[in-house]
Formats: C-alpha cells, structure tokens, sequence
C-alpha cells in the first residue's frame, strides 16, 4: 500500500497442530527502527508466531510482507534472504566447530576461511555481546550455557538483517550479560534495524521495547505503546483466561512429609532451594524458560544428580544411582518430552502401559498375558482411554492420550512420588481436564506429586501448594488458595514489582 | 577441540606410532633401510587413498561401506580401457572421474531421502562388486604385455623413498587437509558432522557437504584401486577385500570419531603409519598374509575400547544443561 | 492407595480388539509383500526351468535357506534391539566349524564338541555384545570383530582342511528325519524359540521396547545394555550352529567354508523387512526372507547367472528395498 512504511506486516495469520489452533488469524506489523516485545502466555502463540516467520513453520493461511512485498518463507533460508534473523530457545551451536565458524556458518562469506580471517571478522559482533576475551578459535564446545547463548546472538547480528529476532535470548544470561543484550538491541533499533524481543520477563519490556503486542489464546491484541503501560496494567492484559471447570476440588487428605529438599543446587538454578512435599499433596513449581522450576524436578529425579544440598525421601538420603534405582524407590518421574522418553511409539498401548512394571506381570521370566491386559485395562480404564485402543500403536494416539500414557503408566509401579515436567504440554482442553481430575484421585489416595509447569493457569488450577520461580531462585512457597493469579503472575515475570508492593 | 587439545592427541598418537615403529625396528633390519621403508609406504599408500576418503564421511557422521568393492570396480574399468588401447593417463582420469560422479551420486540419495548410510552402503557394497564381477568376466584383468612397460614409471624412486604412488598419497592428504581446515565448504563438513540438528537449525545447507564427503570418499577410493591396479599390471574382481577393515582402522587409530565432528587427516596419516608398521611388521616376521586381518582386526578393536573409553569419561564430565521448559 | 485403584474397576474382557486397521494391516503388509515375494520366485522358476522344482533341487534351496535362516534368526535379535545389524555371522560360523571340526578330531565325542563350540560361540558373542552395550558403533564393532574371527579361523586351519575323522556327526549333518534335513528342523525351531521369545518372555519384551526408543526404555528402568549383550549373544549362538551343521555336512572346516554368507544373511534381513529402526517386527520375517534369498539365489544359479550377476541382483535388491522401506516410514511420519 503507498506510503505504508511498516517493515513487516503479517494479516491472517491460521496455525494449525492436528485439533489445536495455536494461532487463530493474527495481524501483526512492525515499524522500522522500533523494538517490538512479544508477551503472552505459555500457548497463546507468540513463539509459533515467531517461527512462521523464521521459515521454521508454514502458516495455514495468512499473508507476509515485508518491506510492501509479498514473501514466501517456507524454509529457513528463504527467510534469511528475506531479511530475517532469528535466535531460538533450542541453540543451534555445533560443538566441533570454533566459536568464530559458528559465527559466519550458514552466512555469506569467502570460501577461504583462515583462523585470522574470520577472528578479525567476527570480533566486532562478538565485543558487542561482551564476548571480547573470548578467543574467536576456541571450540564452542567448551563455552557455558550462557556464553553459547551471546555467540548465537552475535551471528544474528553478523547476519546483517533488517529484522531480528529474539526468542526468550535472557534465559540463560546473568545480570551484566542481560545489560549488554540490552545495549545492544538499542543500538541496533538506532541503526534503523526492527527487533522482535519475545519474553515472559516484564522487567526487559519496560526496559526496551517500545511497543508491546500481546496474545492470548491464539490471538493477538493491538499494540501499545510501552510509554503509556505500567506493570498492573500488563498484568491485567495478560490475564483473563477463563478458568473453565478444569479442575477440580483441591486436595482434602495430606499427610506427613515424604520429600524433603535442603538447600539443594542444581544445574538451572542460581540459589539453593528447599521444599517440603507430603503424602496426597500436589506441590506445583510455577515458573517460565530458565526459571528454574524444571530444574528443581530434575533434581528430585537425578537426571542429572544434584550438585549440593540434601534430599531426604521419608527421613532417608535420595541419592538413587540410576532410574532403576529411582523407581524402586518408588519414585516416578515423567520428562517434558514424551516423544524423546515417554512413550514407545511403535509399540502398542498396553505395552506402553506395562513396562515400568514388568516385574509385575512377568511369571517365571515369562509374560502373563492376563497380567498384562489386566493391568493395562485397569490403567486405560482409570485414565479413561478407550480400552479397544489398546492393540494401537502409541505413536498414532492423540496428544492427550499420548499423555496419559506418559503420566499412566507409572501407576503400574505403585510409586509414592510423581515427578512430572509439563504434565499437559501439546494436550488439548478436553484431555486436559480428565488429566487433572486423574492427578487429583491419586493425590487423594495418597500420592504425592511434584510438578512444574510454565502454564501459570494449571499451577494454580490443580497445585494445593505453589513455589515460585524467577531466573534460577524461589520466589515464594504459598498455598494455592493464599495466591492470586495476578501475584503468581508477578512472581515468575517481575518479582521485583511484587516485593517493592510488599514493602509499601 | 582447541588447537591445544588437537595437538596434544596427535603428539600421543605419534608417540604410540613410534613404539611400535620402534618394536618392529629392533627385530626387522627392513625397517632401518632406505629401501624397507620405501616398500612400508608404499603398502600404505592405497589404504591411505581409501582411509582418507572414508574419514571425510566420518567426519560428516557417516560411513561408506562400498569403499573396497568400489575401488575393485574401478580398478578393473582402469585395466579394461588400457587393454582396449587408451593411454594410462587417459584412462587413469576417466575411471576417477567415473568413481567421483558414482561417488557423488550415492551422497546425493542419502542426503536427500535421509537413509542412514551405514544401511544403504551395504547394500550397494554388493552391488558394486557383482559389478566388478560382471565388468571383469569374473577373471583377472591384466595390461598386455607390450604395454606393461609404460607402468615402469610407478617403480621409480624420488629422493631414495617416494615413489609416485607416495606422492600422490602425500599430495592428497595436503590437499584434503587444507580443504576441510581452511574453506566452507571442508567447515560444513565438520558442522553436519558434529551437530546434525544444529546445522540444520544455522541455515547450513546439508546436501552440499553430503554429496562432497561421498565424491570424496568414492573418488579416492576409485584412485587407490585404479592406481594400485595400474602399477600391478592386473586387477582382480574380488580384491581389495579389507580395504574397508584397514582403512576404518586407519581412521579411528588416527582420532577420526565415529559420532561425527572431530579428527583431521594429519591423524589419517599418523593412524596409517602405525598400522602399516604394525601389519606389514607382522608380515616380515614371517606371518602369512592372511594373518593380517587377525591383527588389523585386533588394532581396530582395540581403538574402538579405547575410543569407547575416553567418549564415556568425557561424558562423565560436566556438559552444558540445556534450557527449559520451552515457552510456546 | 493407589493399589486400591489397581484393583478396583472393571476387568475389561479378554476380547481386546485390535480396532486399529491401520497398523494391523501395516504389521502384516510387509509379511505380505515377501510371502507374495516368495510364491513369484516359485512360479516363475516352476514355468521357466524343468529343474527347478525337483527333490534335488528343492533339497538343495531348503538346506541353504535352513543355514541363511538360522543367521537371519539370530541377526533379528540384533535388528530388533535397535542395532542395526553385524557384519560378524559368517566369520564367527567358520570359526566355529573350525573349533567343531578340530574338537571332533581330537575325539571329544559328539554332545561335548557340540556344547564346548556352542559356549565358544557364545562367548564370542557376549565380548561382542559387551562391547556394543557400552555404546560402540555396532556395525563397525562387528566389522572388526569378524576380520579377528577370520584371522584366528585362518591361525588355527593353518589354511588347510581340518578333517572331522569320524562319522559320528554325519548323521547331524545329511540326515533327514521325515524327509526333512536336519538344518530345516534346527531352522523351524529355531524360528518358533525366537518368535516365543520376543512375544511371551520378559527379555524379548525387554529387547522390543529397547529397539522402539531407548531413551523411553531406559527412563523406564529397563537394562538396556543387557538387551543388546544378550541379542549379540543369541546371534553368536545361530552362528555357532551353521557352522556347527556345515562342517557335520561336509565332513571337514576350512577358512573358506562359508562365501557370501553374510551378504545373503544381511539381505534377508532387510529384505523380509524388518524395521531398522528397531522395536519393530517378527522373527519370523527374517525367516521368510531367508527362504526368498534362497530361493532368488537358486532360481539365479538355475538361470546360469553368474557370481557376478547374482550379486549385482542382491545388491540392488537391498539397496532398494532399503530405500523403499525408509521412504515409505518417512511418509507416515
């Protein structure tokens, strides 16, 4: 359209996964030079957004322009063409390589590549991420967490992009590397660059965005102005999901103590975290990217061992030695992953359902058919799984299915704790609820069940406990009736804003 | 791995190359000689041809397992186009050619379907040597005799040790060496190699370097097979039968990783010299030939455990957590 | 408690039906492709040569696809396991005929020769298997160990035959009880030990859920390594029997006993389609690809093929089926 000087404009926006829209029609623009924050809640869309854009996904409908012309990014490198740089949650650093190769891979360069070179090239960008004594020549294997995340933000900006993209890029980073990130955006917006900052951290948005879209549910509200807004009123944007009758009742029967975690560390955190968790409680880690809150369930589980600190099962160290051991212990623990761990997908359900307790339904060494279908049919009749589903292959159940098989199966071991990472993460509404109503039948007969999860909703919705989680350390432990969803909002986005109200 | 770390490895390698030079040298008076040591390289120069080859697949985190059966084909194509009058020279360059462009080819179906290679080369492993079979009558191929004379010019000796086929083998490992060090193209080699995924995910494209590595490993391939089917003056169908073995131990004797991403072909060179002092030591003391492939058999066993070994106490070591949850 | 749900509830009854068209007819269409496989062989070498289906002839393809068969056998516990497959079966048969051979000789009397080279084979197995549990590449590992194989083979043949010298095995090796070779019984035990194995027993369980991921297997609490040391133990165990039968049916073991043994077993295996992801499949698909190989290979001689082509036919044979196989998963993902 003439005189329209928006560098991107997307307009009817569809993304589809199976029976999940995670994006409903979205418009979005973005003016050049300005610094756009994107913030909504976990599966409102911002990411999936992001991604169609990256040519990481293609939309269902809609239309992209950029710079007034139509494009088409079907792929990753069609998008670079385009002007768009992008730097994602999961990093795309390659270990064998230098940090000054991973730098330029994928970019347009020479085809000579000397050591020298490509350190002259690359350290402009990497100064600018406070990278400076760091050799260029160096293998990006050895570089921490952190330090890999800046390196990935130093080849956007050696991609020398109209647009940028920045997909949660603080959640690894300390305070004086999340300042240079900063200093950086500004300067790049000065240049006439357009940035995309995606975050959870509220904090940041004040900081440099200057105008914020925010999405709900699939859907994306007009911009505003980061001027005109202050924190309450970003949080009442946020909120307003309807709590549908998803969960139910909380808890009516706990118990005595059963876990007990002291001043434990772990890789994912920044300061030592001590828990209680008793019998028939459901204790929720609400937190978002780098928070923490997995961290802690890792911890329980060992995957890895905890660095220091004690976690004390019924009175007794939990040091287990492997997940055999785990599990004999009584101790389940379900990832965040179920594609990765959790699920056999070539193999039927009632194998899936079987397996942690083959000791169980095995006879001699051999198989007891009638065990099996026995325990399995228990299990999918509790869960609520079609029992005539139970000869298909796992890989062909829905999402939500998938995931009571993931979660399900355990009970075949009669464990005394649940650990659980994202317990309805790629589950639809429906199975959702059923999930649950699930968790809270078991809790009630007496298990115990830690879970962690970025959906703030489901923390509150089902946890009878809630631990907050903010960059790597607790905020608060408070019983779920005692927190508002505004305050459990606060908590794991701007800590910082609740306690000076607190103060006040 | 940083320059130091590489340095310290292949200095380790050198050192353990030197013991059993050393080994074999107290007991073999060959192994003081000009001469001896002419024929020791000389033996190695067609398992290096291969090693190198398939060590650029290993470096992209595949594997082809043809390379014997293909150097057998295209050492009987070489002595049938001499047979039927070409020149050596000519004919040298057509077969190579023919192995680069089969070579390339096979790199091109795997990267495109995605198959795993190990799967697919076996199955073109036999393929290639009933062609070899089918190309060669099932006999022996040989030059005619009027024409062996041209192959003298492999028999002569450059500054007392190297023979043209050492030659060849040196300027290749220079060439392959500067080129998966000092260009892209050699760069994203190592990327596909040593991050699949995240190659991908940097816009690296995965074709390029696939196709590359294959046409290297067949095009070398290839030249060892014809080469060393030249200067012999015959080929047979079903030789070069632990090519595949020798050059594999080759690779990993020399730190080339079976998981992809690390090792370089100064390693090949070391890990092919001490291989060559090992069997060819054997061989001297008295061994029969088919001995050899208990000992190769052995040494590649034994680079496997170790390899093993010092994969599993890096793993033990502290590794990057990676960052969770993911947001939508 | 939660064993209070456990044993609440309704017992389903036991007609579960496999409502899932799609993966029955899955599970089932590669058994149909290399039965359907199998019947064109036959037809086409009934109608094209007079001596094809001959008792000579016939007894001839049964007792090699009966040797086949058995490494293709014991090669499905390796597939199955998620580890791909061994390049170790041929050189492992030869070595036992060998031991077999030499213990025989030296008159140690059938049933202790037969046992001493069944516990040697499966040794060689469980170093192999030790090796691969602890995460070594297993087709190189097996590559290796079948160069040592046909080395110490060679060491202990001097190159030369190792004559049995005695009768004794003769009945084990030519014999054919109900007109049946005894290979054939070995082979259509083995396939029934094999299919009862993967279907009723906790370790063939244990094996199928590690082939179907094994990151899943191992965060369930299954010994993961103790699947992949036993797969490659139950293989060396078929490999010690084929040599154990050839070198009865031939009176005699020599280095060369066995020539293409591993390609033919290989092809087998891939060919009666059994999923190189692992976690996939049934024995007896390698038993019906073994017969097809056998099958295929005569029909060729038959047809004056020559060693040549046979391969080249083989060759491609695998490669394309490996291709189509892949491509076909791809697309359901």
């Amino acid at each position: 359209m003439p005189g329209d000087s928006s560098i991107l404009r997307m307009r009817g926006i569809v993304k589809r996964y199976g029976a999940v829209t995670a994006l409903q029609g979205v418009d979005f623009t973005l003016e050049r030079g300005e610094v756009m924050a994107l913030i909504g809640e976990n599966g409102a869309g911002k990411s999936t957004l992001v991604k169609i854009l990256a040519g990481l996904e293609r939309p269902d409908a809609g239309t992209i322009e950029i710079d007034g012309r139509r494009v088409r990014l079907r792929t990753p490198n069609q998008s670079l063409h385009a002007g768009v740089a992008y730097v994602t949650q999961e990093l795309s650093i390659i270990s064998a390589l230098s940090v000054a190769e991973n730098i330029c891979l994928g970019g347009h360069t020479s085809p000579i590549w000397t050591t020298a070179q490509l350190a002259a090239r690359v350290k402009p960008y990497l100064s600018l991420v406070g990278l400076d004594d760091i050799d260029p020549a160096m293998p990006a294997g050895s570089l921490s967490v952190a330090q890999r995340q800046l390196v990935e933000i130093a080849r956007l900006l050696s991609r020398n992009a109209r647009i940028l993209i920045l997909d949660e890029p603080t959640a690894a980073l300390s305070d004086a590397e999340i300042e240079k990130v900063m200093a950086v955006v500004r300067t790049l917006a000065s240049e006439g660059r357009s940035i995309i900052y995606v975050t959870h951290r509220l904090g940041e948005v004040f900081e440099i965005a200057h105008r914020v879209t925010i999405f709900r549910n699939g859907v994306s509200f007009p911009p505003v102005d980061v001027e005109r807004l202050d924190i309450d009123e970003l949080i009442e944007h946020l909120l307003g999901r309807r709590l549908d009758q998803m969960f139910p009742e909380r808890g009516i029967s706990i118990g005595e103590p059963v876990l007990a975690l002291e001043d434990v560390m772990a890789s994912g955190l920044s300061e030592p975290v001590s828990l209680q968790l008793r019998a028939g409680e459901i204790l929720g880690l609400a937190g978002q990217l780098g928070s923490g809150a997995n961290a802690v369930v890792r911890a329980v589980a060992g995957v890895p061992p905890r660095e220091r600190g004690s976690i004390l099962l019924r009175g007794k160290s939990l040091d287990p030695r492997d997940m055999r051991e785990a599990i004999r212990m009584g101790i389940a623990y379900c990832s965040d992953d179920r594609k990765r761990d959790g699920i056999f997908g070539v193999r039927k359900l009632i194998e899936n359902l079987s397996a942690p307790a083959i000791g169980r339904i095995t006879v001699g060494g051999l198989l007891s058919g009638r065990r099996e279908r026995d325990l399995a049919g228990r299990l999918a009749e509790f869960f609520e799984i079609k029992v005539n589903r139970l000869g298909s292959q796992a890989g062909n159940l829905s999402g939500g299915n998938q995931q009571k098989v993931a979660l399900g199966k355990w009970l075949g071991i009669e464990p005394s704790i649940l650990l659980v990472e994202e317990p309805t993460r790629g589950v639809d509404v429906g199975a959702r609820a059923e999930i649950y109503r699930h968790l809270r039948t078991l809790a009630n007969e007496g298990l115990a069940i830690l879970f962690a999860s970025s959906d703030n909703q489901e923390v509150l919705g089902l946890a009878d406990t809630v631990a907050t989680f903010f960059r790597g350390r607790l905020v608060r432990v408070a019983p779920a009736a005692d927190i508002t969803p505004e305050a459990l909002l606060r908590d794991v986005t701007h800590p910082e804003s609740a306690e000076s109200e607190a103060l006040t | 791995m940083s320059r130091k770390e590489t340095i310290a490895d292949l200095a380790i390698r050198t050192v353990f190359m030197a013991i059993v030079y050393l080994a074999f040298a107290t007991l073999l008076p060959s192994y003081h000689t000009m001469s001896g040591l002419a024929a020791l390289f000389d033996g190695a120069v067609l398992i290096g041809l291969v090693a190198v080859g398939l060590g650029v697949t290993m470096l992209a985190a595949e594997f082809d397992l043809s390379v014997g059966s293909l150097a057998a084909v295209i050492g009987v194509l070489a002595i049938n186009l001499i047979a039927g009058g070409m020149g050596i020279p000519l004919a040298l360059v057509i077969a190579v050619a023919a192995a680069v462009v089969y070579g390339g080819l096979q790199g091109l179906v795997i990267a495109v379907t995605g198959i795993n290679s190990l799967v697919f080369t076996i199955g073109t492993l036999i393929g290639l040597r009933g062609f070899a079979l089918i190309i060669s009558n099932e006999n022996s191929v040989t030059i005619p005799i009027p024409r062996l004379s041209e192959t003298d010019v492999f028999a002569e000796r450059f500054l007392g040790i190297l023979s043209p086929l050492s030659i060849i083998l040196i300027i290749v490992l220079v060439l392959v060496g500067l080129f998966l060090s000092y260009t892209v193209w050699g760069r994203e080699i190592y990327a596909i190699g040593g991050g699949r995924a995240e190659a991908r995910a940097a816009g690296v494209s995965i074709v390029r370097p696939m196709v590359i590595a294959f046409a290297l490993s067949g095009g070398l391939a290839g030249l060892g097979g014809a080469l060393s089917s030249v200067r012999l003056g015959s080929a047979t169908p079903l030789g070069f039968d632990t090519l595949l073995l020798s050059a594999v131990t080759a690779c990993l004797m020399g730190g080339i990783a079976l998981e992809g991403g690390r090792g370089n072909v100064l390693g090949i060179f070391i890990g092919l010299l001490t291989l060559r002092f090992l069997v060819g030591g054997v061989a001297s003391l008295g061994a029969p030939y088919w001995l050899q492939s208990l000992a190769i058999g052995a040494l590649l066993i034994l680079a496997i455990v170790v390899q093993m070994a010092i994969y599993l106490l890096r793993r033990r070591g502290a590794r990057p957590q990676s960052l969770s949850p993911q947001a939508s | 408690m939660i064993s209070r749900i456990l044993r609440a509830g309704i017992l389903p009854d036991d007609s579960m039906s496999d409502t899932d068209a799609q993966a029955l007819f899955k599970r089932r269409r590669n058994m149909v492709v290399i039965l359907l496989a199998i019947l064109l062989v036959i037809v086409a070498g009934a109608i094209t040569t007079p001596s094809f289906l001959t008792v000579e002839n016939l007894l001839i393809v049964i007792r090699a696809a009966s040797i086949t068969g058995i490494l293709a056998l014991g090669m499905s516990y390796i597939t199955i396991s998620g580890n791909l497959f061994a390049l170790s079966g041929e050189e492992l048969a030869i070595l036992s005929a060998c031991i077999f051979a030499f213990l025989m000789r030296a008159e140690y009397g059938l049933f202790t020769s037969l046992v001493a080279t069944l516990l040697f084979a499966a040794a060689c197995g469980a170093i192999q298997g030790g090796i691969i549990s602890y995460g070594a590449d297993p087709i190189i590992t097996t590559l290796a160990f079948g160069g040592l194989f046909r080395g110490i083979a060679s060491l202990v043949t001097n190159n030369k035959n190792i004559l049995l010298g005695t009768t004794a095995a003769e009945w084990l090796g030519t014999a054919r009880p109900l007109g049946i070779p005894t290979q054939s019984w070995a082979f259509i035990f083995l396939t029934a030990f094999a299919w009862f194995v993967l279907q009723k027993t906790r370790f063939g369980r244990q094996l199928l859920l590690t082939g179907a991921n094994r990151e899943a297997a191992r965060a369930t609490g299954l010994r993961v390594g103790q699947a992949s040391l036993v797969a490659l133990i139950l293989f060396a165990v078929c490999c010690g029997l084929a040599g154990i039968f050839a070198a009865a049916q031939f009176g005699l073991a020599v280095a060369n006993l066995f020539t293409g043994l591993n390609i033919d077993v290989v092809a087998a295996v891939l060919v009666g389609g059994i999923s190189l992801r692992g976690g996939q499949g049934s024995p007896i698909q390698a038993a019906l690809g073994a017969i097809f190989i056998a099958l295929l290979q005569n029909f060729m001689l038959l047809h004056s093929f020559t060693t040549g082509e046979r391969m080249l036919v083989v060759g491609c044979l695998v490669a394309l089926a490996t291709l189509g196989f892949h491509m076909l998963q791809r697309r359901r993902a």
